[in-house]
């Protein structure tokens, strides 16, 4: 049935909203951890579990919805002043939020089914703190327990509910939303059929009710909408308040202090012979009484993607038209076709900025496996972030989880003392972990510090001695030692912990920031705490790059990258004493020509360019024929057969059809720097080691891979 | 087979069983007009439904508003459950959409 895919669909549109939910809950959780008399964080945590136990009702995940109405319950305690936050209950509820995660992801992408014995464990443990269980899981499509009696001031709503006419084909159910809404309190409903076609005309799958609805809760605003929360963007709804409000007084009160449904239903059903006949609706709107706040969509990842790659597609065939204008001398087709590049040029800019988002929810995740971590190791750790709003390319967001996992987690274990080792050097006992992130240029620097006692960088160096990583008379400088950490397989551990000490963690992150095309700094002093910054590129998809040819062969080099271009001549050469380098403005820079790097057998023209590029080496000229000029560049990735040539980090299809090879400056000035040095162990750790911010590694999977493959 | 339509005494009955749901949706549909197509009256069972959703009250609502234009006669066989009663009548269906069978 074709519906099964729109299920699958829309079960994935509630994960990702409920993945968000459950993102903000940790962290609520965890804020609520440090200030548990905090009213506002424990009814954030109560509206999380509310609204994932009822959408995950309405979008058929029973087990979780029965599952999470018991910590709801217990959260509904709290917020009643009938139990106390207390770290059992926090730690309960981490633990919980795992299943409900498992629940969620239900097995999908290869993720872990949530474990019955823990569940059973958590939920007896849950029961114990409240003292009593409630309900065994709801029955599908079961009506879910009715709510506690309203308490307090009661107000009366009305709502005005216009599905999407493809809700049903999502999967979801708007009974189920009715049903959860008359949880908050009295409700009165009248379904309209009004826009139901004929026979005929009637598509059978097609939601046309809709409805008109009198509420009376003591809830808020913000419950009710939260019962809506993943239609509101596809439905028509009007909340509207309706004067005056009741007030819930001894007489009028349930014997447990509430007001009983039937009284609500009541007073709500007077209310509701007001009601004028269903208006008109037209669907994919909602509308409150009060100014709405920005509406944004949501976007499934894959279709962003496709977008971007029809972007990336325009910007070729752009080039190929200006190549075109420019050999024909028509001011009418020169005229378009600047027009054209400055749209493509927009609509580039504009579809990279889409797939940016803030790292917040990636730094926010962290928090937990701080907290859990401190805790399985007996250290006292505080999280601190700073740039959260920082915003990355969506698929360098997607892999930094790895590294940044893997960096703290080393830090955790290895950096920061016990509190007693703390005090005893003069420390608080607190230890922190700061993470940050903020632009710089067109790169990102993301940064993982610590107040801990720092890389004792002998220690490394004797290690890697004895691992064989560095021979014995090796003359390494401190930053030199610090490289050695992301060697693989390398750890100074004593011995292995669930923690970490297998020497695999750093080797990921170097290898997942290669992949990415950036690079990695490590500071750190002795009794004072670690610092290392990744260094990645903003985005991955298009860059603004400078075009060259050397001989018949087409290279971009990034434009953020190149600082000038200046002409190399022969009495320059002669000057130098043939030596590959060049005064600039009374500076010398040392300079790789690409011509003889990449083995290319054309004669070399009397005056070469020379673009110098800003390198973390420092200034380094590229020598190429001729400088063609700027253009956008689309990055082509070149498929495993070539991913050890870590020098060219992709490939570009020209206006003419023809081929360029990305370079990436970093790389060629580390490979040129080996080549110039025999080929020997010792010769490529001094080498590479220059700074802390080159890979040393010698991996077997790039041994023999040179630039000239 | 939650949905049938049998000709039955001279009357087409369409007979729903167990929940019904956008998966019968257009099975639904399709019997409905077979059923007012065949120039007897037609009469639903709902005896044996445990849970009709959006989607099968809107067809038999459109089916009964169809066949009282053609004028065909469109009526509930048998009793309603009063589990589904309730469920209809919390979900604003106020009036069940379709007249019972007057014997």
């Amino acid at each position: 049935m074709s519906s099964v895919g729109n299920v699958d669909q829309f079960k994935q549109s509630f994960r990702e909203e409920a993945r968000e939910i459950l993102v903000d809950l940790e962290s609520a959780l965890l804020e609520l951890n440090e200030n548990s008399g905090d009213l506002d964080l424990v009814g954030r945590v109560f509206r999380a579990l509310h609204t994932i136990k009822g959408s995950g009702a309405m979008f058929g995940f029973d087990e979780l919805a029965a599952f999470t109405h018991n910590l709801e319950n217990a959260f509904d305690e709290v917020r009643n002043g009938r139990l106390k936050v207390s770290s059992d209950l926090i730690d309960l509820t981490l633990s919980a939020l795992d299943q409900i995660r498992a629940m969620i992801e239900d097995g999908a992408g290869g993720a872990a089914a949530a474990d019955p014995a823990i569940c059973g464990a958590i939920l007896a443990k849950v029961r114990l703190m409240t003292g009593k269980l409630e309900s065994k899981p709801a029955a599908p499509k079961a009506a879910l327990p009715l709510p506690e009696p309203a308490r307090g001031p009661l107000h009366t709503w009305e709502i005005h509910f216009a599905p999407a006419p493809e809700m049903m084909l999502n999967g979801a159910d708007p009974l189920l939303l009715l049903r959860e809404l008359r949880q908050l309190g009295g409700l009165s409903v009248k379904a309209s059929m009004a826009a139901v076609p004929p026979l005929a005309e009637l598509d059978p799958a097609r939601c046309y009710v809709s409805w008109e609805m009198v509420l009376a809760t003591d809830a808020g605003r913000e419950a009710i909408c939260d019962v809506f929360i993943f239609v509101e963007d596809t439905c028509e709804l009007t909340i509207e308040s309706i004067e005056p409000a009741v007030e819930a007084t001894a007489e009028n009160a349930a014997p447990e202090g509430g007001v009983t449904a039937g009284e609500q239903r009541t007073a709500v059903e007077q209310t509701a012979k007001g009601l004028e006949d269903p208006r008109a609706t037209s669907g994919g709107r909602r509308t409150y009484d009060k100014a709405d706040t920005v509406s944004s969509l949501r976007v499934p990842a894959a279709k962003l993607d496709q977008f971007v790659d029809l972007v990336g597609e325009l910007v070729t065939v752009q080039a190929r038209l200006s190549e075109i204008a420019a050999r024909f001398d028509d001011a009418e087709i020169a005229s378009v076709s600047e027009e054209i590049e400055r749209l493509t040029s927009s609509l580039r800019e504009n579809s990279m900025n889409i797939r940016m988002t803030p790292i917040r929810a990636t730094f926010e995740k962290f928090r937990r496996l701080v907290h859990d971590l401190a805790r399985d190791l007996g250290k006292d750790v505080e999280l601190t972030i700073e740039g959260a709003e920082t915003e990355l390319d969506k698929t360098v967001i997607d892999q930094l989880s790895d590294p940044l996992m893997h960096l703290i987690r080393n830090s955790m274990d290895h950096g920061i003392e016990t509190p007693a080792k703390r005090v005893a050097a003069g420390k608080r006992p607190t230890a922190s972990i700061h993470l940050s992130a903020r632009h710089s240029g067109a790169s990102v620097l993301i940064g993982v510090s610590d107040d801990g006692g720092g890389i004792d960088a002998d220690a490394v160096r004797s290690r890697a001695v004895e691992k064989g990583i560095v021979p014995s008379d090796a003359q390494l400088s401190e930053e030199e030692c610090f490289a050695l950490i992301f060697q693989p397989g390398f750890s100074t551990a004593k011995q292995v912990t669930d923690v970490s000490g297998r020497g695999v963690g750093m080797d990921v992150v170097q290898q997942r920031v290669d992949s990415l095309r950036g690079s990695i700094d490590v500071a750190s002093k002795r009794g004072s705490g670690t610092s290392v910054t990744l260094r990645l590129p903003l985005t991955l998809a298009i860059i603004d790059g400078l075009l060259v040819n050397v001989g018949e062969a087409y290279f971009v080099l990034p434009l953020a990258n190149i600082l000038e271009c200046i002409e190399l001549t022969s009495q320059d050469i002669t000057q130098a004493n043939g030596k590959h380098m060049v005064i600039v403005r009374g500076e010398v820079v040392p300079y790789i020509r690409l011509r003889e790097h990449f083995n290319i057998r054309t004669p070399r023209p009397e005056i070469e360019q020379i673009m110098v590029v800003e390198t973390e080496e420092g200034r380094y000229g590229f020598v190429v024929d001729q400088v063609l000029g700027d253009c956008q560049t689309v990055i082509k990735n070149l498929g495993r057969f070539y991913r050890h040539v870590q020098v060219v980090s992709g490939a570009t299809i020209l206006g003419n059809g023809t081929v360029a090879l990305i370079l990436d400056p970093y790389r060629l000035v580390q490979d040129a720097v080996r080549a110039a040095t025999p080929s020997t162990r010792q010769a490529n750790v001094s080498a590479g080691l220059r700074s802390a911010s080159i890979p040393v590694r010698e991996r077997q999977t790039q041994a023999g891979v040179t630039a000239k493959e | 087979m939650p949905i049938g339509l049998e000709t039955k005494d001279e009357h087409s009955v369409v007979g729903l069983e167990g929940a019904i749901g956008i998966a019968q949706a257009a099975e639904l549909k399709q019997l409905l007009v077979q059923a007012l197509q065949s120039g007897f009256p037609v009469r639903v069972s709902l005896e044996s439904a445990t849970e009709l959703d959006v989607t099968a009250v809107e067809l038999l609502w459109a089916a009964e508003r169809e066949a009282r234009g053609s004028g065909v006669e469109f009526a509930l066989k048998g009793q309603v459950p009063q589990g589904l009663l309730t469920v209809l009548a919390e979900a604003g269906f106020e009036k069940f959409p379709i007249p019972v069978e007057v014997s």
